[in-house]
Parts: structure tokens; C-alpha cells; sequence
């Protein structure tokens, strides 16, 4: 489903991932932890195509095809997902506005005709009411206003409505209260499916609980330094990263 | 000796129609005075240059390739058709076509009590003193070029009073019309007096049915009395070819509440002028507007409000979205007299340029002379924000439509202040307009 292959990429002529390579099959849920300063939000929006990196090696495949000439809505529409670790708020745009426009987006792509008004608030309200995601928020300009927790919840309530088939989401759990970490994993449970398939980065345990995933692995440096299964979140969460920062300077 | 400078075109053709024109335009001697007087300024001068500080970022004489000849009357038939800029069947449209005020195109029946409306035409014709005494202006909002060649040329316009204590329900739109081939010149100028108390809202539009290199130049006074409420708006729907001057002359007195709004959507070279004073203590306004530009067009938004007595608040939002090598400008004097005590004002400016090329200058000015007073102004200026930006396409929304979103949120602030419904829904259709025009 997506296969990152030896990528670097580099920031000025600051180098930030240097070889990264990870494959993500369908139904799978990986998860990505990782010190502060590792490249994991780099990875993230190199996956989604903020054009701020070069990209200097290295390539990445979305169901077999290349994605890196593709521009950012290309990707979306391709069923690529970011959950951003801060969701940026956009006065003036509202809500409902912006929603209508990235679904008709998608739908257009797929060769779909645009949903009815009708049909499209039925649609949000059902998703937005899973989320507990009030109709005031929905009234609001995108983002504008919301709480920490608030904002990763919209961006879930995205995601649900955007039905991608490969969801990063980069420290959603991060900023939540215990009840709506519940509310945002189930959520994304809900949307877990033989044919879709998660990346998901975290520094806590406590997400994982949560989202099981298949597959953990350990970024630092720029690099995936280790790989295993749902035991070796566990362990970091013991014993930190200190043998992993090492492993990579070493 | 100094030397004058040579003519320019624009100058030679002023210079020869105002005396082939004088005694034909309408008016009594007594106007004719006025208009000599507007006009001998003009022609002593010549057009005003960047070196002018008023006209610093709209070189007239370089911008103002030519002055068309005065326009003949308009085909009625065509301006029948026509669909009006403004989709409102409350509002009262007055048609002004080619500059001239005509009465069997415009909705005049059930005038409200309280409104009156007559044709400035026929007021200066019969050499009303009324009306005369009105055409007095400051000296300075006198000596502006784009007034005194509107005095100097003025052919027609309304006068309209509102009656103490009326509220007048339907707006009032004057609707200007350019029409026929090939470019000619308009100069319009209308007396609006709301008396104390009194209500109403006045909504203009200037457009034109070719797309010619019109002139038009439109003036409007306003009284605002004591505790009275005016609304007022502007649209200005010009053809890129246009030249288009509006000047606003704005006394507000004690007590009473103001707005205006410009949309500066059309013309090659557009200026809005706002002279305004405060008159009386304890009142408000706002003023606000919004200026799309593309191609190679000018437009300029030029303000000076006097804070004139005590307690008054003012509030200015000026927003402009430049594309292509088009170039925005805004001037904004707010000054204040040691006695205007309390002055609250507030004038923002912004401008998001679309292009490498695009060009925004600003200068906003406080005067103050007070020392118990809350003012600041801002001017903002940058592209497209790119996190914005990149929010929306990583959502699947193509860049074109993502940026029509971000340019109508950012002119959202100042529209959504339009309090007039249907002014408000035309100008975001066209705003829309324009964006999917750009998208395309
Ligand atoms: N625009 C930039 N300019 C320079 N350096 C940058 C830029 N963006 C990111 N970096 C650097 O790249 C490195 C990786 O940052 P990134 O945000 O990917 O880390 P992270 O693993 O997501 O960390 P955290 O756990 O704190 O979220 C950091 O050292 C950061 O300072
Ligand atoms: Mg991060």
C-alpha cells in the first residue's frame, strides 16, 4: 500500500531524513515513535506534500505508484490522509464551506457527481455526532477557535468523512483529555478495514491501548533504528530512548 | 521663471472643452462662477503628478491618457434590458444614465414621507439657493482635482432629503450608467441631506453597458444629522477600460451613526475619495471597503477624516487582493484636533498580492492633537499563507478553488460588515465572479 524507500530529505541544507525506508501493507496499523526532533511531522508532511523538503534520494509508492510529483490535493484525492500534529485554523473559511469542498474534491476525482446539501449535512452530522463534535463547532470557521483536543477531533471527523486508504495521523492523542482519546480511538477503530491501513505516530503508550497496532517501529535521527511488535512500545515507554539515539549516532 | 510643463493630452483636452462647454452645462450665472472658479484650478496646475503628496501613488498625469468628449443622452431601450447590478426589489433605483438624471427610468412611486428627490440639473437650472449654498465645499475638498473637475463639469445628480426623524424602509440606489460608443465623460453630483434622527440607506452602483474607455466621475454629499443612521455603499462595476473617480464629502453630526462601504471591483484606473468630518460629539462610523485588482489596472482609496469633536469613534478597514501587475494603493489621514477628546479610531489596511508583480502601497497617517485619545492603524501586505494553503490541498482541494477560498476569507472580513443584505449578496456573487474568472 505505501512503500518508503530510502528516502532523504533535507531542509536547507539541513538533512533530516536520511534513508528512511518502511512498507505499509493493507489492514495494517503501524506505529511510529520517536525523541523530539527525529523526523516524524517530517515524514508526515513529506508523505503529504508540503514542498518545503528537497527530497534528494529515495522514492514513495502509493498502491505501486510514485507520489512524490504528485501535488498535495493529488495525494488526497489519490486516498492519502495526514491528521496534523497542530491543525491550523483558517479564519474566514467556514467549516461546512471547507468540508463541502474536499469532499466534492474527492468526489469529482472518483467521477462521482457532488452531493446534495441534504445529503452532505446528513453525512458530517452522523460523523461529527461519533466524534462529539458539537454543531457549533461545525458553525465555526475551520478550526477557528477550537480547543487542542477539539482541533485533532475535527481532524479525525476529516478523515472519516474523507474515507482515505492510507491515514497518517501524527500525534493525534496528543492534547487529549482520557474521554475523548477514547472518543478519537474508537473513531478511528470504526475505520480500520481490511483495505485500509495506518500510520500512526505517538510518543505514549496510552494511544496504543487504544489503536493496536501490528507493527512498531523507532525513528530517530532521521532513520527507522528498530522494528518490532506491540511489545517494543512497551518497552520505551521503560526504558526511554537512550539505547535507540545511541544505536543511530553510533 | 518656472517652466510649465508641457500639456499631456488629457490636459489639452480639458483645457479645450471646459470653455466650449461652460455656459451650456446647466446653471445659473452664479454656477457658472463656481464652475470657473473649480475650473481655473485645474488648468493652473494641470492634472496633479506623484510629487502632488495627495496624489503620491496615482500619477495622474501620467495615468490619464485622455478626457473624452462630454456623453450624449443614453439609448433608453438598452438601459431598459439591462440587468441591474444590485438583485433588490426593496431598493428604490434612481437612474442616472450618461449623467443625466432620468426620472421615467427610476421608481418614484410611494415616495416614503419625509423623502424627497429632484434633479440637481433643474435645481441649478432655477438657481436654487438652497442647492447653491450646498455646492460650497471646504477649501481644501474644493481645490482636489477630482472634485473641482467634477464642479467644473457636474451635468446633473440628485438631491435627496430625508426629513427629520424619517426612516426611510427601501434604499435608495443610484444607479449609474454609462452607455454607447465610443468613450465619453460623465461628471455627477448628488446633495443627500438626512435630517436628525433620521434613517435611511443609500446604495450606489456605477457600471457601464460597453466596454469602452468611459470617464466617469461621481460625487456625492452627504449630510448625516444629528443622531441620525446612514448606510452607505458603493459598488463600483466599471469595465476594465474605465476611468472612474467617486469622491464621498461626509459631515456626520452629533450622535449619529455612519457607514460606507467601496467595492473597487472594476476600472483601469479607479480612485475613491472619502473627505469626512466628524461634527458633533458622540457619534460613530465605519469605514470600510474591499478592491479586486488584475491585469494592469490602478486603483486607489483615498481617505481624510477629521475627528472633529469630542467622543467620536471611528473605525477603517480597507482590504485589497492585486493580481497580475495591477497595483493598489491607500491613503489614510485620520486627524485629530486638541479638542476631540476621547477620539476612539482604528484603521487597518491589507492587501494579498496574488502575483510577484502585484504591487500594494499604503499609507496610513493619524494626526493627533488631543491627548486623552485610543487611535492605531495597521497595514498588513503579504502573499497567499502557504500553511493556509497547504491545509486545504492536503484535503483534496484543488490550489485554484483552495485559493478562492483564502482570497473571499480574507475580503469576508470587511463584506460581512455590509449590514444591506442584497448589496451583500451582489457583491460576494461578484467577488465569486472574479474568482472563478482568475481560477479558470
Ligand atoms: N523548516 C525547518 N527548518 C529547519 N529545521 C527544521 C524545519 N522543520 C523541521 N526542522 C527540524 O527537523 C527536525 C525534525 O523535526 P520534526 O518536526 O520532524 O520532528 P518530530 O520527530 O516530529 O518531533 P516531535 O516529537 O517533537 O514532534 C527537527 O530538528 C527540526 O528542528
Ligand atoms: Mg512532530
Amino acid at each position: 500500500m505505501l512503500e518508503i524507500k530510502n528516502l532523504h530529505a533535507r531542509i536547507g541544507d539541513r538533512e533530516i531524513l536520511k534513508g528512511l525506508s518502511l512498507t505499509v501493507k493493507p489492514g495494517e496499523v503501524h506505529a511510529i515513535m520517536g525523541p523530539n526532533g527525529a523526523g516524524k511531522s517530517t515524514l508526515s508532511y513529506i508523505l503529504a506534500g508540503k514542498d518545503d523538503y528537497e527530497i534528494t534520494e529515495g522514492e514513495v509508492l502509493l498502491n505501486g505508484q510514485s507520489i512524490l510529483d504528485l501535488t498535495p490535493n493529488e495525494r488526497s484525492v489519490a486516498g492519502l490522509f495526514l491528521a496534523f500534529q497542530y491543525p491550523i485554523e483558517i479564519p474566514g473559511v467556514a467549516t461546512m464551506t471547507f468540508l463541502k469542498a474536499a469532499l466534492n474534491s474527492h468526489r469529482k476525482a472518483k467521477g462521482q457527481d457532488e452531493l446534495t446539501t441534504p445529503e452532505f449535512m446528513k453525512l458530517v452530522k452522523g460523523v461529527a455526532e461519533r466524534l462529539n463534535i458539537t454543531s457549533d463547532m461545525l458553525k465555526r470557521p475551520v478550526n477557528v477557535g477550537f480547543s487542542g483536543g477539539e482541533k485533532k477531533r475535527a481532524e479525525i471527523m476529516q478523515m472519516a468523512l474523507l474515507q482515505p486508504s492510507i491515514c497518517i495521523l501524527d500525534e493525534t492523542d496528543s492534547g487529549l483529555d482520557i474521554d475523548a482519546l477514547k472518543v478519537v480511538s474508537e473513531g478511528v477503530n470504526a475505520l480500520r478495514s481490511p483495505d485500509r491501513a495506518f500510520v500512526v505516530i505517538t510518543h505514549y503508550q496510552r494511544l496504543l491501548d487504544h489503536i493496536v497496532p501490528d507493527i512498531v517501529h523507532v525513528l530517530s535521527d532521521g532513520r527507522i533504528v528498530r522494528t518490532g511488535g506491540p511489545e517494543l512500545a512497551l518497552d520505551l515507554e521503560k526504558n526511554g530512548y537512550a539505547a535507540y539515539v545511541a544505536d543511530a549516532a553510533a | 521663471m518656472v517652466a510649465t510643463p508641457a500639456r499631456t493630452p488629457a490636459e489639452l483636452a480639458l483645457v479645450a472643452r471646459y470653455p466650449a462647454e461652460r455656459t451650456s452645462l446647466p446653471g445659473t450665472a452664479d454656477v457658472i462662477a463656481i464652475r470657473d472658479a473649480a475650473f481655473g484650478g485645474v488648468e493652473k496646475s494641470g492634472l496633479p503628478h506623484r510629487r502632488v503628496e495627495d496624489w503620491k501613488y496615482t500619477d495622474l498625469r501620467a495615468r490619464l491618457k485622455t478626457f473624452p468628449p462630454a456623453a450624449g443622452p443614453a439609448d433608453v431601450a438598452r438601459i431598459l434590458i439591462a440587468a441591474p447590478a444590485v438583485e433588490d426589489d426593496k431598493a428604490r433605483r434612481l437612474v442616472i444614465a450618461n449623467g443625466r438624471y432620468r426620472p421615467e427610468l427610476s421608481d418614484l412611486k410611494d415616495l416614503e414621507p419625509g423623502l424627497s428627490v429632484f434633479s440637481l440639473a433643474t435645481a441649478l437650472e432655477a438657481g436654487d439657493t438652497l442647492v447653491l449654498a450646498a455646492l460650497k465645499l471646504d477649501d481644501a475638498v474644493a481645490a482636489n482635482t477630482a472634485v473641482a473637475l467634477n464642479t467644473a463639469f457636474m451635468t446633473d445628480g440628485l438631491v435627496i432629503a430625508v426629513a427629520d426623524g424619517a426612516e426611510i424602509q427601501r434604499p435608495v440606489e443610484l444607479v449609474h450608467i454609462a452607455e454607447g460608443e465610443p468613450a465619453a465623460s460623465t461628471a455627477v453630483r448628488h446633495l443627500v441631506t438626512v435630517g436628525k434622527g433620521a434613517r435611511m440607506t443609500l446604495i450606489e452602483t456605477i457600471e457601464s453597458l460597453d466596454t469602452v474607455a468611459h470617464h466617469s466621475n461621481v460625487m456625492t454629499v452627504l449630510e448625516v444629522g444629528d443622531g441620525a443612521k446612514v448606510d452607505h455603499i458603493r459598488l463600483q462595476l466599471e469595465p476594465d477600460e474605465a476611468v472612474c473617480m467617486t469622491s464621498l464629502v461626509a459631515k456626520i453630526g452629533r450622535e449619529a451613526s455612519f457607514d460606507t462601504f467601496n467595492a473597487a471591483l472594476g476600472a483601469g484606473l479607479a480612485r475613491a475619495q472619502i473627505f469626512a468630518e466628524f461634527t458633533g460629539r458622540d457619534a460613530r462610523a465605519g469605514f470600510r471597503g474591499v478592491t479586486m485588482l488584475n491585469g494592469r489596472r490602478h486603483a486607489d482609496t483615498t481617505l481624510f477624516l477629521v475627528h472633529g469633536a469630542e467622543n467620536c469613534q471611528s473605525r477603517e478597514l480597507y482590504k485589497a487582493v492585486i493580481d497580475d501587475e495591477a497595483r493598489s494603493a491607500f491613503a489614510g489621514r485620520i486627524a485629530v484636533p486638541a479638542h476631540a477628546q476621547k477620539t476612539d479610531a482604528r484603521m487597518m489596511t491589507a492587501s494579498l498580492l496574488l502575483s510577484e508583480e502585484a504591487e500594494a502601497d499604503a499609507k496610513p497617517e493619524l494626526e493627533i492633537f488631543a491627548d486623552d485619545v485610543q487611535c492605531g492603524h495597521g497595514a498588513t501586505c503579504g502573499a497567499i499563507d502557504d500553511d493556509l494553503l497547504f491545509y486545504l490541498l492536503s484535503r483534496g482541494i484543488p490550489k485554484a478553488e483552495a485559493e478562492s477560498m483564502l482570497i473571499l476569507a480574507f475580503l469576508g472580513e470587511a463584506i460581512d460588515e455590509i449590514q444591506n443584505q442584497a448589496v451583500h449578496d451582489a457583491l460576494i456573487h461578484r467577488v465569486e465572479g472574479w474568482l472563478k474568472a482568475r481560477a479558470a
